[in-house]
């Protein structure tokens, strides 16, 4: 379960304090599939990142699983986040030095190494669709590709929560039903799913669709699909 | 021993004259002892040979006589023998050696500290990532020292051998312009002062990079990530 209680945070830009996210309470049930859609700027990305520990809150508290994740040393985080949340980036976020098989195998790395073997980053390789891209480099792949590894890098640890930053954001219409698929199959696994999307259509695959106004999040805004 | 070599001021000459006679005994004596074989010159050797030129001769004139009736040598004629006076200027000269040595030596922990700074600047996205993978900031700041210490030990290797090849390379024109005989230190020096040449490239490497690692450790994984797209 993730938890936000009454999350603010402030950033200052050209000498004036900017709420991107503004007084936020959401409470977030385990399993859920949950889409962000709001305008560009309403603080869709940031309230995710506050959810996966990524940003500290100017004022507020997050809880993961009921632990106020701002309450833990920073070994603490690591590790929360290596273990817990698995990350999906808008853009290519693969270390392009790394081969597909070692980009996949590097969060366990993190959480101990005990499920970075390399039989498990390969099931997860053939899951997301890519078996045969294994010893490739990043750079050798196209968008969509690119990020089903970065999906397949997000469950290594098999996390209980995924946050999505926009996964599907510069792929064509067919790639994205694909990745789209993929969330599915993931979240029918009881991966708890948010993710953040322009795209209505996308949104309307999730569970609950929560709309981002301004920083806000209007209690009319929190529907069901 | 029947005289020590005044020091030059540069620092590694220790030398000392014995007589012909003193080498084949100590020769000898080590050859009594089965266990440490110090030297290994047979009766008759000689590499090298000093002519004293009494002052009514001309040093040229001897060096071609030498050579043409001399087989299997090579000549080399001093200009003029070290002075102490030299030496004692050599002496002098050294603080202010040191001293423009060590400003360089400080510019060199500017400039690698920029050079890194700028690779952390490069690759925030990438730290940003790795924290939000589960990189602790104990592993951010070990990750850029790493690489500081790798980048920074290659260079070292890199200008010592470099170095070395322009020393050798140049012994010729060195001997023939100064026109003396090249003398190298002893190989245990040579190992020491290499070791302590790369201890120095590195240490710089970890005292340029300590600032920037700690600003890579310090990055919020948000703000890197967002900032390095």
């Amino acid at each position: 379960m993730i938890e936000l209680k009454n999350i603010t945070k402030t950033y200052r830009s050209g000498g004036v304090d900017i709420n991107a996210v503004d007084n936020v309470s959401l409470t977030i049930s385990d399993g859920e599939f949950i889409a962000v859609v709001g305008h560009s700027g309403s603080g869709k990305t940031t309230m995710v990142s506050l959810m996966g520990g990524l940003t500290r809150p100017t004022t507020g508290n997050v809880l993961v699983g009921g632990v106020d994740i701002w309450s833990l040393d920073n070994k603490q985080l690591a590790l929360l986040r290596s273990e817990k949340i698995g990350f999906c980036f808008q853009f290519s976020s693969l270390i392009p030095t790394l081969t597909c098989l070692d980009n996949v195998r590097l969060p366990a790395s993190f959480a101990g190494g005990q499920k970075g073997g390399v039989d498990h980053a390969l099931s997860l390789l053939e899951t997301v669709g890519v078996p045969d891209k294994a010893k490739a480099y990043p750079s050798e792949l196209s968008g969509g590709q690119q990020r089903r590894v970065a999906i397949a890098r997000a469950l290594i640890n098999e996390p209980g929560i995924i946050l999505a930053d926009e996964p599907t954001g510069d792929l064509d219409e067919y790639t994205e039903a694909d990745i789209m698929n993929l969330f599915e199959q993931i979240h029918a696994r009881g991966v708890t799913i948010v993710m953040v999307t322009h795209s209505r259509n996308l949104a309307a695959r999730a569970l609950r669709t929560l709309v981002m106004e301004n920083g806000t999040l209007p209690e009319f805004a929190k529907t069901s699909s | 021993m029947v005289g020590i070599l005044d020091p030059t001021g540069i620092g590694i000459d220790d030398g000392g004259f014995v007589t012909l006679t003193s080498v084949y005994d100590m020769v000898k004596t080590t050859e009594s002892n089965e266990t440490k074989r110090l030297l290994d010159v047979k009766p008759g050797d000689i590499s090298a040979l000093m002519v004293n030129v009494k002052p009514e001769y001309a040093r040229g004139d001897v060096a071609t006589a030498i050579e043409t009736q001399v087989s299997g040598v090579a000549v080399v004629t001093s200009k003029e023998l070290m002075s102490s006076s030299v030496a004692r200027q050599l002496e002098g000269l050294r603080p202010y050696m040191l001293f423009i040595g060590g400003g360089f030596w400080a510019i060199s922990v500017l400039m690698n500290g920029a050079l890194f700074s700028m690779v952390v600047n490069e690759r925030r996205r990438e730290l940003g990532l790795l924290q939000a993978m589960g990189a602790t900031r104990a592993y951010i700041f070990r990750l850029v020292m790493l690489e500081a210490v790798q980048l920074t030990a290659i260079g070292g290797l890199c200008g010592m051998v470099l170095g070395a090849a322009v020393i050798f390379g140049l012994k010729g024109t060195i001997e023939a312009s100064l026109g003396i005989a090249y003398l190298w230190p002893s190989s245990g020096f040579i190992a020491i002062f290499s070791l302590g040449l790369l201890a120095m490239a590195i240490g710089t490497g970890i005292l340029a990079a300590l600032y920037p690692a700690i600003v890579a450790s310090r990055l919020e994984p948000y703000q890197a990530i967002r900032t390095g797209e």
